[in-house]
């Protein structure tokens, strides 16, 4: 069958059909002893399993971040059993990985192991959890590697602009907290993270998950062998958190980089939390707005007038509070002009709303993304640990997309209204003053901060 | 994997998942950056852009229209030897996606208006990731200039602001002309999907396209360095110093198995809190901060590049040891492998380990479907991937301590790169 060359005559794309919410795979709640629940997921596709435990964070740990960072290395420096090698020897032979990382506000190590060796990969890591070492030479090494990392990081205009929104958005909130500082996190010693492991990881209520190609019910029996002593004593109640503070908008801030060829322009707010009823309607509407390739700030500023590569807009979702953020790295010489863009795409959106083409395709894109989101181990065992460290059931994975297929023009016209609007957001910039200070001045009254 | 190729040369790669809800598409063309003309440092890279903005059916911003509306997302990437296309949708938007590839393969519409909005995006991309950003580019963009000297290996891939500016629009017709042609390009689609409907739909939609020779790709020779080459370079931007060394590698199709015992020494080298230069550097000594060794451009090209390309060794620390004492190390931990080669319980750890990797990596839809098709082009046969890890097992301690001596007898590059205070 010979086509004729598609210039020769106009086509129009195929048409698909409805979107339809993701097929969920079957989440088994596992009682574990001492009254803590695994979440347990069969999902085969690759022959390997992905394990999670993860621990919310009290305020005073969200608020002094270093000895936290530390522990990400120095949980790995070795057991009573083994010194670091011998336990990276361990686990590389198992085909296993394991990491730790400190999210905002929870702590989590994420592992992956070939299926076939899923009971001894458990049991190296209740070894981990049980009967670390904390060698003292070791821990200071780590914590003048991560006070190493920690400059690397400071240098990265992006975290700059993110440290500082988020001061603008939580003062006075933990959630304000910068990354450890190089000095506080060469003060870090084998003794603090004795302690932290004994109350942190020791002591306080985990949320686990292993989501991966097993049998459910053997993969709970090992998860009972490996960690059952490791569980006992726990204090079920997850720590509190003050909620966060209301925003003020104020000035633009201009964060002094001198010599910034770029700005990275930051504007935030305040979002639903994923159980709010207008979250999903506020998902369609930052899509349209900002968090799509076919949004109108893509369209606009680097499609139209090609001032920066990456114009985006997510929402996080924290325990005590979500946010939403736009986001944008642009010349400097464009820098008052791209904000004006960004503010009137942003205006627009929450006084005259979106049209139903709009909608239509932002619900179908943002169903999309979701399935994607959790079709694979990896990515379904992170969605999982995210929402169960918030308190959020998994019935969030069939409700969401409900919610996206069921969110009408006037629900998301008024999260529009609600979370868009330019006046109700922070406004931050990362740049060179003397490029970009003047230009801003035209826009609005800015703030400069030397970082 | 099941494999057709139309009468117009386009090769057809489809690897069907029943029951899956998520196809994978991608069309890879066999250009990278090597392959742009000088003058035109950045091209290719540029060229992929343009591809995003319109076709005969599909105008500017339609292609992302269509793929979001169905629910799916689309990217791009160009590497040294392959620029990559592709979208990921739910199963049901297949028909759609090989529609937008055949479209833009058939007849792409470039204007002027465009090619100045994504010089200056492109523009922007490379302030973003290298000029603005402490590190950026680092070591991809200046270890090739010192460890090569001809222009096709050696220049850099993201591309000279002033060459960039001066792009027409004629370079971009004969580019396409030559490059974006059925014959040299492979379609593949992963997930969920039925092998004989695939094929019908690339007839149906990509059948059509004229038929056209093959352009000539390579050789890219490069003879080997005379002598160790050394650059040092200041930035203001970066906070420690860190340098890059490289080492030309056996060419990896004509000459795999070597090359594989390469791979394995990068592997053994610097995988894993075990590794060989992680325990002596970062646990031992505590002399630097990371290190990483690799093949290929990026670190996750190994199988998606052609001879010459380099297995590169990478090191950021905080300058309380000089760059000379930091290579001396490095030299003695290679030296030790070469002397007393790995043992067995290291070579199967390193096996182990990188399989889980590898399946991880080859996990979601779009990166499978697009690894399967920058293999297939450049490898020739994609199922090289499910072999992987069983090949990788056959490597033999003295192939690795055979690597290793070469390393050390071969003229190498070093790039370092300081802090410097700002004028």
């Amino acid at each position: 069958m010979a086509a004729r060359p598609l210039s020769a005559t106009k086509t129009s794309p195929p048409v698909v059909g409805p979107v339809k919410a993701p097929k969920v795979p079957r989440i088994v709640e596992e009682g574990l002893p001492h009254g803590v629940q695994a979440l347990v997921v069969r999902h085969g596709g690759i022959p390997l399993v992905e394990f999670r435990v993860a621990f919310a964070l009290p305020e005073g740990e969200i608020a002094k971040p270093a000895a936290l960072t530390v522990l990400c290395h120095s949980l790995f420096a070795g057991t009573e059993r083994r010194d670091r090698t011998g336990l990276a020897e361990a686990l590389e032979g198992l085909g296993a990985h394991l990491g730790a990382d400190v999210h905002e506000d929870y702590l989590v190590l994420s592992g992956s192991v070939l299926a076939a060796n899923l009971a001894p990969f458990l049991s190296l890591v209740g070894e981990i959890l049980t009967a670390p070492a904390y060698p003292e030479e070791e821990v200071r090494a780590d914590a003048a590697r991560a006070a190493d990392e920690a400059l690397i990081a400071l240098s990265q205009p992006e975290v700059t602009a993110r440290q500082a929104l988020r001061r603008r958005m939580f003062k006075g909130h933990p959630y304000s907290t910068p990354i450890a500082s190089p000095a506080a996190l060469r003060r870090v010693n084998a003794g603090i993270l004795g302690d932290l492991h004994g109350t942190l990881l020791g002591a306080s209520a985990p949320v686990l998950a292993l989501v991966g190609d097993m049998q459910p019910a053997r993969a709970t029996a090992w998860l009972q062998d490996a960690l059952g002593r490791w569980l006992a004593h726990r204090k079920t109640a997850v720590p509190d958190l003050r909620t966060t503070p209301p925003l003020q908008p104020g000035p633009i801030e201009l964060v002094a980089r001198e010599g910034s060829i770029q700005s990275n322009l930051r504007l935030g707010g305040p979002a639903p939390s994923p159980t709010a009823p207008d979250w999903p309607a506020a998902l369609l509407a930052e899509s349209i707005a900002g968090g799509m390739f076919t949004s109108r700030i893509t369209a606009n500023l680097r499609e139209r007038n090609g001032y920066t590569y990456t114009p985006h807009m997510f929402t996080s979702h924290f325990r005590a509070g979500s946010h939403l953020v736009a986001a944008a790295d642009v010349a400097s010489e464009v820098t008052a002009a791209a904000l004006v863009e960004t503010r009137y795409e942003l205006g627009r959106i929450a006084t005259t709303g979106v049209t139903p083409e709009e909608l239509e395709l932002a619900r179908r894109h943002a169903v999309g993304r979701f399935a994607f989101q959790i079709a694979t181990q990896s990515g379904l065992a992170n969605t999982l640990v995210a929402l169960a460290v918030k308190g959020t059931g998994t019935g969030y994975l069939h409700s969401h997309p409900k919610g996206l297929l069921a969110a009408t023009k006037d629900d998301v016209d008024d999260a529009a209204r609600r979370y868009l609007a330019p006046s109700q957001l922070v406004t931050v910039v990362v740049g060179d003053p003397r490029t970009v200070q003047g230009q801003l001045e035209l826009v609005d009254e800015v703030v400069v901060r030397t970082s | 994997m099941e494999r057709a190729e139309l009468d117009n040369g386009l090769k057809v790669v489809v690897v069907p998942e029943p029951g899956a809800t998520i196809v994978g598409v991608t069309v890879v063309y066999n250009v990278g950056f090597r392959s742009e003309p000088e003058g035109r440092t950045g091209f290719a890279h540029l060229f992929e852009h343009m591809m995003f903005q319109g076709s005969a059916n599909v105008a500017k911003l339609e292609h992302a229209r269509a793929v979001e509306s169905a629910g799916g997302v689309f990217n791009g990437h160009t590497r040294a030897d392959v620029t990559v296309y592709y979208e990921a949708l739910p199963s049901a938007a297949l028909e759609l996606a090989l529609y937008l590839e055949a479209d833009r393969m058939a007849a792409l519409a470039l204007t002027e208006e465009n090619l100045r909005n994504q010089v200056a995006v492109v523009k922007e991309e490379i302030r973003r990731n290298v000029l603005n950003r402490p590190y950026g580019g680092f070591p991809w963009i200046p270890l090739p200039a010192i460890a090569f000297r001809s222009y096709p290996n050696a220049h850099n891939g993201y591309g000279d602001f002033t060459d960039l500016e001066q792009a027409t629009l004629a370079d971009g017709r004969d580019f396409y002309a030559r490059y974006y042609n059925p014959a040299n390009a492979v379609l593949t689609v992963v997930g969920g999907c039925r092998t004989e409907d695939v094929v019908a739909l690339a007839e149906r939609y990509f059948g059509g396209i004229k038929r056209r020779r093959a352009p000539k790709q390579g050789p890219f020779p490069e003879p080997a360095l005379k002598a160790d080459r050394h650059q040092r370079a200041g930035s203001s931007l970066v906070p420690q110093p860190a340098f890059a060394i490289g080492y030309r590698t056996p060419d990896p199709i004509g000459n795999l198995d070597c090359f594989l015992a390469y791979f394995m020494l990068a592997e053994l080298l610097a995988s894993g809190e075990a590794s060989r230069l992680r325990r002596r550097l970062l646990h031992q000594d505590k002399s630097s901060t990371d290190v990483a060794a690799y093949i290929g451009t990026f670190g996750d090209d190994a199988f998606m590049v052609r001879d010459p390309t380099l297995l590169q060794i990478v090191v950021h620390h905080p300058g309380r040891t000089t760059t000379e004492e930091l290579l001396r190390a490095v030299d003695q931990e290679i030296g030790a492998l070469a002397e007393k080669g790995p043992t067995e319980g290291e070579l199967q750890r390193a096996v182990a380990s990188f399989a889980s990797t590898h399946w991880r990596h080859l996990a979601p839809v779009p990166s499978r479907s697009h690894i399967v098709g920058s293999v297939e082009t450049v490898h020739g046969r994609a199922d090289f991937l499910n072999e992987l890890p069983g090949r990788l097992a056959q490597v033999t301690p003295n192939q690795v301590v055979s690597a290793t001596e070469e390393i050390l007898h071969q003229h190498r590059a070093v790039y370092e790169l300081v802090p410097e205070r700002a004028a």
